[in-house]
């Protein structure tokens, strides 16, 4: 056990240390017991100051832009592992991840009810599954988009031998997903409510940061414990800036147009994709749908939404607007952005402003048992056995894609 | 004796909401505060008591939109009668999904008993067997497609996200990568092109992408009958279109192909010369929802997503990045941006005419700008019986309808066939705003003043 764990810090401090919170940068590895204790010691402050994170939230805009090495959240880190955290109960599971419910191991006092999300990924089913990109991609905007008000905040990151990890807030809400399934469809005020809090999302990614999010769906928009939105699983999720990307990804409901048709895309993706979500509020289901994907995407690419009778003239004119298959009359995408979707009728009983500080009361709040409370998520089958291996080779040819995790 | 854990729950959340709101009326906020809190439980047991108690009603558009209890607005309490219908709401949550491993049989046969062999079926793409509800798939009524009704069979589980390879088309002009080609003769491809016309992810082509798309098409011989050419449940590379030959379609309810005799399933169709299968492969790599069994030795053409989608990228990379650098020669769009660039670009549209077309016409109000993208054209003004200009690929004119209303000066008339890429002044207003404000910017005398103030400036 003991020579495990040594074994691992070595591993790790080989790998490009560069926190300043480490006096001896240069010095080489850990070799004797003062080392050591100075090793734990740090990964001892460091878990309790994420632990006191929570306290310290939500950032202002300002303070989420800065370097993603000065802030508190969002950085790499060269000493934490798995081994800090025990695992609880798994809240999701991805073709190449899953999430766990996780607590601090040894915590200190005043930490012992903290839990987070800690999503591990392992490096042969990321490369199999040729997601090497994507996963990248994730990290590196979640780690700038940290402190947001609706987006999980990934409190750091590091990686062992075989898995990356990510270590984020935990939403004991459960999805929205959920809430809209039991309720069939939401009502006006309370669609009105998490999409206005979407549209600060989206503004937020695409203005300040050049991010596309791509995977919009109510399955990846978690309830928080007082009611708010996160924002989960930025897998898709891109820095394009002004260029056009062109790899398709999203999922087959909320797909855009271009995307099927492979002319290159960009943010634009997203306000079609929120048209569908706001929808799906609504209705109930998205508006293309058929048991054959072909046929989903056929529909989509000829871009003709059917409203039920019932839906209010203004509902349908924002998500007329934004499933708009021509991009350049897209709302979202025209002239003011996401200015002109807040600008929206639909939109004119929200108050931006208190809606970003949290000040405005949402309309579920989750009914929670203390802060681990798992009842807002499903049960998932047990982890399989027998994976494969991510042996010397693969080390070799991907363990440099990998550095900045 | 301590408290018990829910009273403390409660306790410290409404600590954290004194915290944050700092009221001055303590007792009152205290009071609405498990008012609320009482409001979302209530409101959460009563979905759960719903959900537990299905009904058959037919009522489940008639309580759209504003009377659902559920998610109580923070205006509004929680109404009675509301709660009566929520009981009576119907839930139908059966239907299995694009995700789901289902097959759409109706679909299938349709297109079977529509014998014209226009490649019409092919409509098994794929599925993703990543959940197992084929056990309670309904059949679908026939109303459910009927225009006014709304389809109420919606898959209600998760959806799976899906992804196709990575493309960066950057690298690839590094590569310098051209697409396979593969030899056909005249007849061949009008059968192919008939073959793929009915199919909307090639019906969008234009003629050069078409034609590297048939071009990279690959004969596939299938020497004998009983070849599985794709198999259930494996992944799913290859679009094919039938040359020759025929080919059986079965489906196993399980989800894959099985070992044994009744492995393939059931037979669900077949398909013939002019047929295609496995269009979903060109989209993203989803698990086969059939297998397709050779009858007797026949042949195939075969097309990989890979290649398809890059022909579509590349020729859409080369067209944008060819629209910005014309864009960068007007002088009237100097001071765009590159992004506003790229949104202008992205909003041109090729436009496509034969030699001899008057493209503007002198006199007539001017509504579009014109970028000459191939071919060639000549300025004619009246009064001049020859030519006073000519125009050459990346030349543009046309382009002060985007300021005013004035009439063309000129009339340009091509003189061979020509492709332009044009845009009209609303759709310029649209993306980026009236284009005065936009010159103005680099128009010196207007430094420093507030745009708020300057009627022509653009508004943001």
């Amino acid at each position: 056990m003991a020579t495990a764990v040594v074994h691992k810090l070595l591993h790790h401090d080989r790998s490009n240390r560069e926190s300043s919170s480490q006096p001896n940068q240069s010095s080489p590895p850990a070799q004797n017991d003062q080392d050591m204790a100075a090793m734990d010691r740090d990964r001892d402050e460091e878990k309790h100051m994420l632990a006191q994170w929570e306290v310290k939230r939500p950032l202002s805009p300002a303070q989420i832009a800065v370097d993603t090495n000065q802030k508190m959240v969002g950085h790499s880190s060269r000493v934490l592992r798995q081994e800090d955290f025990e695992l609880i109960k798994t809240l999701g599971t991805g073709t190449f991840a899953r999430v766990w419910l996780v607590r601090l191991t040894n915590p200190k006092d005043g930490d012992q009810n903290k839990v987070f999300a800690l999503k591990i990924l392992r490096k042969v089913d990321v490369i199999r599954l040729k997601q090497v990109e994507h996963v990248r991609n994730e990290r590196n905007v979640l780690a700038a988009v940290a402190g947001h008000p609706f987006i999980t905040t990934m409190v750091a990151s590091f990686q062992d031998t075989d898995s990356l990890y990510m270590l984020l807030d935990y939403c004991p809400g459960g999805e929205v997903f959920s809430y809209l399934r039991r309720a069939r469809r939401f009502n006006e005020p309370t669609s009105q409510f998490y999409a206005a809090e979407i549209v600060l999302i989206l503004e937020f990614l695409h203005e300040k940061e050049g991010v596309a999010y791509r995977d919009l769906k109510p399955e990846n928009i978690l309830i928080d414990a007082e009611g708010h939105l996160k924002l989960v699983d930025f897998g898709f999720a891109k820095k394009v800036d002004n260029r056009e990307t062109y790899t398709l990804c999203g999922t087959p409901e909320y797909l855009a147009p271009e995307v099927i048709r492979n002319t290159g895309h960009g943010c634009a993706v997203d306000w079609w994709a929120f048209g569908i979500l706001v929808y799906e509020f609504l209705v109930g289901q998205p508006p293309f749908w058929d048991q054959n994907p072909m046929k989903i995407y056929e529909q989509i690419v000829e871009g003709r939404v059917r409203y039920p009778s019932a839906m209010s003239p203004d509902a349908r004119d924002l998500i007329s607007g934004l499933c708009t298959v021509d991009t350049s009359k897209r709302l979202g995408n025209i002239k003011g952005g996401a200015g002109a979707v807040k600008a929206h009728s639909w939109f004119r009983n929200i108050d931006w402003d208190a809606l970003y500080h949290r000040k405005v009361q949402g309309p579920i709040v989750p009914h929670l048992r203390g802060p681990a409370d798992t009842r807002n998520f499903d049960e998932y089958e047990p982890e399989p056995e027998g994976r494969e291996e991510y042996g010397p080779e693969m080390r070799e040819r991907w363990d440099d894609c990998f550095t900045d995790f | 004796m301590s408290l018990p854990p829910d009273y403390s729950n409660e306790i410290s959340a409404l600590n954290r909401e004194i915290l944050k709101a700092q009221p001055s009326d303590v007792l009152q906020f205290c009071a609405n505060f498990f008012l609320r809190r009482l409001e979302s439980q209530r409101a959460e047991f009563l979905l759960s008591q719903q959900h537990s108690s299905q009904k058959g009603g037919g009522m489940a558009e008639s309580t759209f939109p504003g009377n659902n209890p559920f998610g109580t607005s923070p205006s509004s309490g929680i109404i009675t009668s509301g709660m009566h219908r929520l009981e009576e709401e119907e839930e139908n949550d059966t239907i299995a999904s694009p995700t789901a491993s289902s097959f759409p049989r109706t679909n299938m046969e349709n297109s079977q008993a529509n014998k014209s062999g226009e490649g019409s079926f092919g409509n098994f793409g794929g599925f993703q067997a990543s959940t197992n509800r084929s056990q309670g798939l309904k059949s679908q009524p026939p109303s459910a497609m009927d225009s006014q009704s709304f389809p109420s069979n919606y898959n209600m589980n998760r959806r799976t996200s899906v992804s196709a390879e990575s493309l960066n088309p950057t690298s690839s002009l590094h590569d310098n990568w051209t697409p396979p080609y593969h030899q056909k003769t005249s007849e061949q491809q009008a059968r192919l092109r008939a073959a793929v016309s009915g199919n909307f992810l090639f019906s969008h082509l234009d003629d050069e992408q078409s034609a590297q798309v048939l071009g990279a098409l690959q004969e596939k011989p299938i020497p004998t009958k009983g070849i599985k050419v794709i198999q259930q449940g494996d992944v799913g590379d290859y679009f094919y279109v039938v040359e020759n030959g025929a080919f059986d379609i079965f489906v196993n309810k399980s989800g894959k192909l099985e070992a044994g005799p009744d492995g393939l399933g059931t037979k669900v169709g077949s398909v013939g010369p002019g047929g295609s299968f496995g269009e979903l492969a060109l989209m993203y790599n989803a698990p086969r929802a059939a297998t397709v069994t050779s009858t007797e030795p026949s042949t195939l053409w075969a097309l990989d997503r890979v290649t398809f989608r890059r022909i579509l990228m590349d020729s859409a990379f080369q067209r944008r990045r060819m629209y910005e650098g014309f864009l960068e020669e007007v002088p009237l769009l100097s001071s765009l941006t590159p992004y506003e660039r790229s949104k202008i670009a992205d909003a041109l549209e090729t436009r496509k005419f034969p030699a001899g077309t008057t493209i503007i016409k002198e006199g007539d109000v001017g509504e579009s700008f014109f970028i000459l993208e191939s071919g060639e054209a000549e300025v004619y003004k009246r009064g001049i019986d020859k030519a006073v200009n000519r125009y050459k690929k990346g030349d543009y004119f046309g382009e002060l309808a985007l300021l005013n209303d004035a009439p063309r000066a000129a009339s340009v008339i091509s003189t061979t066939e020509v492709k332009v890429a044009t845009l009209g002044k609303d759709g310029f207003q649209r993306l980026l705003g009236p284009v005065e404000g936009i010159m103005r910017r680099n128009d010196p005398s207007k430094l420093g003043m507030d745009d708020g103030v300057d009627p022509l400036a653009k508004g943001r």
